[in-house]
């Protein structure tokens, strides 16, 4: 038993290397087809929830909340403190 | 922002909800609210998750492109306009009123 415990930690070691390795190109995959493409007229614009701040809470904003209320325009901006 | 502030009141009357999102966190937006006198909600895409799901993210800046959507009630996309053509919104105010929307 004793002998066999350096045996167990070089393939622990050895396991972690690959999973360590292979971590990369799989994290590299997942930001890549996390990257859309810009919805055109006429498309579904697909829903998301994001948060804003109204001086004393943060406040859950969907799209879907306004499905078959309101007409949404969605602005998305550079910077916030530049023009436009 | 500022532009459809100006343009709140006409947007409104065609019951159209107008949001801004960036990806400044909710507070430094709420801040950039208050200094210009925006009244809608700023949303904060911090990590910019959504910005890169809609195809908006630009590597040069780090963050959105300049981008207006107009989507109807249907949830379906209206009008947009990309960056120079999205700081004048007039495209998407004066698409509002039209009767198509009125459903």
């Amino acid at each position: 038993m004793q002998r066999r415990l350096p045996k167990m930690a070089a393939a622990a070691m050895l396991a972690a290397a690959l999973a360590f390795s292979t971590a990369v190109p799989i994290a590299a995959q997942t930001k890549k087809s996390a990257e859309g493409t810009m919805p055109k007229v006429g498309d579904v614009a697909p829903d998301f929830t994001l948060q804003y701040f109204d001086g004393k809470d943060r406040k859950d904003v969907s799209l879907s909340q306004y499905r078959g209320k309101k007409n949404v325009v969605l602005a998305f901006y550079v910077f916030a403190f530049t023009g436009g | 922002m500022k532009n459809f502030q100006q343009n709140l009141k006409a947007l409104e009357a065609t019951d159209t909800q107008v949001l801004g999102v960036s990806m400044d966190s909710a507070f430094a937006n709420k801040a950039f609210a208050d200094q210009i006198g925006v009244t809608f909600p700023l949303l904060s895409d911090w990590g910019g998750k959504v910005t890169h799901e809609w195809g908006i993210y630009k590597d040069e800046y780090q963050a959105p492109r300049r981008v207006n959507f107009l989507i109807g009630k249907d949830g379906k996309i209206l009008e947009e306009q990309v960056d120079k053509d999205a700081i004048d919104p007039k495209k998407i105010v004066d698409a509002c009123p039209r009767p198509t929307l009125k459903n």
